[in-house]
């Protein structure tokens, strides 16, 4: 009877808590309260000089906040309804900008997530199996090309993301994949797209085109507005639901391929669905920001290391960490060098470090 | 050729237990050929092999005789080139993914990549075939894992990472995943290689109970053929990608089975109870 009751209580304990621990919520509150703090300094500087409580106060505008003709304005393209000067500035300039942070912040550390587990394999991450090179080269194409198909965007950045992890794949398969091989043939992928890139730019007529697809390749969310949050929101939302959903069966895929079969996973399928979910995540924020290197990588690591290796966690900690640090890392782009550098030029030059810094750390890179 | 003989001998006589009676086969695999896709040449041929109902068979044969590879194809994780395997009866091809994963549990090889998972999480994937894309886990599910746990005497290590734990303890959390599967027949790859002697017997031991307690059908590699010929109801002794004998282990056992098998001369003694004695390695008999 005895152990019939602590088994009782065990379950009973397991129920209350389940997988959502005090740390992932820490966690979340902690990104949470960075990014808005990170957006009101974001706000709060440009060139319309403003007091941060001006910056503030136009912020938490109850004028705009519940006024449905703002939002339709800025989320379906109507007409915008009469605002303050301090309104306009604030919520058509500058806060889109940081919506569109938290988007692709979001979009690429689950995707980042999701590559890893499906790859099982650390160093994966949209920029390192050739989705990034894919996507951008998709994309500088038609701003330097087919300008005309400038709307479709995010599906032809999806569908270079597809055409250059789809090679990268077909080269690393040899009755299977390791991670060393997926990295070898991502870093080869990634080359011949790059060189494609460059070789775009001198198609280019204008010195403007040249500038926009430079911020482009680096990552850059200079100039975003609510055109771009209308472009990403939708895709964004349903890649990061699909991938969160998804989390149980990245789970399984972690145990390794033959014992998710024996579990009655279709592997293959699963794996090539997600994967979508993934590119499709990751050419969100290709589309409207560009490549931002390092960041798919190295989010999901500090995720890992701090809520752990569960997904159901890993994921929930990736859709908050990831703006935390976007917006946080667009505010030193934009803010603190003086002059506006795109973002990825900061991601890349604090990602790199922080792998190299786990490459030391670790006695073992590579597989999960 | 002692083996063909051995082997149409068997084909013709169906096996009984001590009352004369005829034991069903969980799994039967008929007239198959296997060979991977990777390489050329046919690994294992096998005209005839039967996993008796509700018994544990023990699967012997020295490295390379092809014994992961015929298991593999009995747990559908290898698509035999020719011949069929069925599970009561049943096609395995006829079920789907998740359906025959609660009839048929597999314990692979490769399972020692992840350390970053709970012992019970590991547990709780185990009913992953018994749950819907969306559905949380339900009583019965929580109801298996609670039983798998037990059954394994994992309940102290159930909260610690599988990065902690030992070789044994490892072995015996993979092993309760497959309990909480909840299958009738279950397939185990070498669960005992690399194991101390306690964790091997608290390995098998779990095995024996869970077949006699619920009368599962359990096929298992075991690389120690005196560990097998003491543990097993049956016997079935792979050599070169073929089946050289099969049967209870006082008929297969025998001084020539290890000289011919595994190439070791040693000494088999029948009482008080079967015990095998490796004395020395026979000289590579590949180059006569």
């Amino acid at each position: 009877m005895g152990e019939a009751q602590s088994v009782e209580g065990h379950r009973s304990a397991r129920e209350r808590e389940g997988w959502v621990t005090g740390r992932l919520v820490l966690f979340c509150l902690a990104s949470t309260v960075i990014t808005v703090v990170a957006g009101l300094v974001q706000v709060s500087f440009g060139e319309y000089s403003m007091t941060f409580l001006e910056a503030w106060k136009a912020v938490f505008n109850p004028a705009v906040i519940f006024d449905l003709n703002a939002w339709a304005s800025f989320l379906f393209g109507t007409e915008r309804p009469d605002m303050s000067t301090e309104s306009i500035v604030v919520w058509n300039l500058r806060l889109p900008r940081v919506f569109v942070g938290i988007i692709t912040g979001a979009t690429l550390a689950v995707s980042g997530a999701v590559f890893q587990a499906v790859t099982r394999n650390e160093l994966a991450s949209p920029f390192i199996l050739g989705v990034s090179s894919g996507a951008g080269f998709a994309v500088l194409a038609t701003l330097v090309v087919f300008s005309g198909l400038a709307p479709f965007l995010p599906l032809i950045a999806a569908l270079g993301g597809t055409l250059a992890f789809g090679i990268v794949y077909a080269i690393a398969w040899k009755g299977g994949t390791s991670p060393v091989r997926l990295v070898l043939a991502g870093v080869i992928v990634n080359m011949v797209f790059q060189s494609l890139q460059q070789g775009l730019f001198f198609f280019a007529d204008d010195l403007g085109v040249v500038q926009t697809a430079i911020a482009w390749i680096t990552g850059s969310l200079t100039g975003t507005g609510w055109e771009e949050v209308r472009i990403a929101i939708l895709p964004a939302v349903v890649a990061i639901g699909i991938a969160l959903a998804g989390a149980r069966q990245l789970n399984v895929l972690m145990l390794g391929e033959n014992t998710a079969r024996s579990l009655g996973m279709r592997v293959e399928r699963v794996r090539f669905f997600l994967s979508g979910v993934a590119i499709l995540a990751a050419s969100v924020a290709i589309a409207v920001a560009g490549v931002v290197s390092f960041f798919g990588l190295v989010v999901p690591h500090i995720v890992r290391n701090t809520v752990g290796g569960d997904y159901r966690r890993l994921m929930v900690g990736c859709v908050f960490a990831g703006p935390a640090l976007m917006v946080t890392a667009d505010v030193g782009a934009r803010l603190a060098l003086g002059t506006q550098m795109p973002v990825g030029v900061v991601t890349g030059l604090i990602g790199g470090p922080y792998f190299l810094y786990l490459m030391r750390k670790r006695q073992s890179m590579g597989e999960l | 050729m002692a083996g063909t003989q051995r082997d149409t001998d068997r084909e013709r006589a169906r096996i009984t237990d001590d009352n004369g009676v005829a034991i069903e086969s969980a799994l039967v695999g008929d007239e198959l050929e296997l060979s991977y896709p990777s390489s050329d040449g046919t690994v294992v041929e096998c005209a005839r092999l039967d996993i008796p109902e509700k018994s544990v068979t023990a699967l012997v044969g020295p490295n390379g005789s092809g014994k992961s590879t015929l298991l593999k194809a009995l747990s559908s994780h290898l698509e035999p080139d020719t011949g069929t395997v069925r599970i009561h009866g049943e096609d395995l091809g006829s079920f789907g993914q998740k359906e025959l994963a609660r009839e048929l549990g597999v314990l692979s090889q490769e399972n020692d990549s992840l350390s970053s998972i709970s012992v019970e999480d590991l547990v709780y994937h185990g009913r992953y075939p018994h749950r819907g894309f969306f559905d949380g886990p339900d009583e019965a599910d929580r109801q298996a894992v609670e039983r798998a746990i037990e059954l394994a005497g994992i309940e102290e290590i159930r909260d610690t990472e599988l990065g902690q734990l030992s070789g044994g303890q490892k072995q015996l959390a993979w092993i309760a995943m497959v309990l909480a599967q909840d299958t009738d027949v279950l397939l185990l790859d070498e669960p005992t290689t690399f194991l101390d002697v306690h964790h091997q017997f608290r390995v098998l031991e779990t095995i024996r109970q869970l077949n006699e307690e619920k009368g599962v059908t359990v096929a298992v590699i075991l690389h120690d053929i005196a560990q097998a010929a003491r543990f097993a109801d049956y016997l079935v002794a792979m050599h070169d990608g073929e089946l050289y004998d099969w049967g209870p282990p006082e008929e297969v056992v025998t001084e020539q089975l290890l000289a011919d098998v595994f190439g070791v001369e040693a000494t088999v003694e029948y009482e008080p109870e079967l015990q095998v004695l490796p004395k020395r390695a026979l000289p590579d008999r590949r180059s006569d």
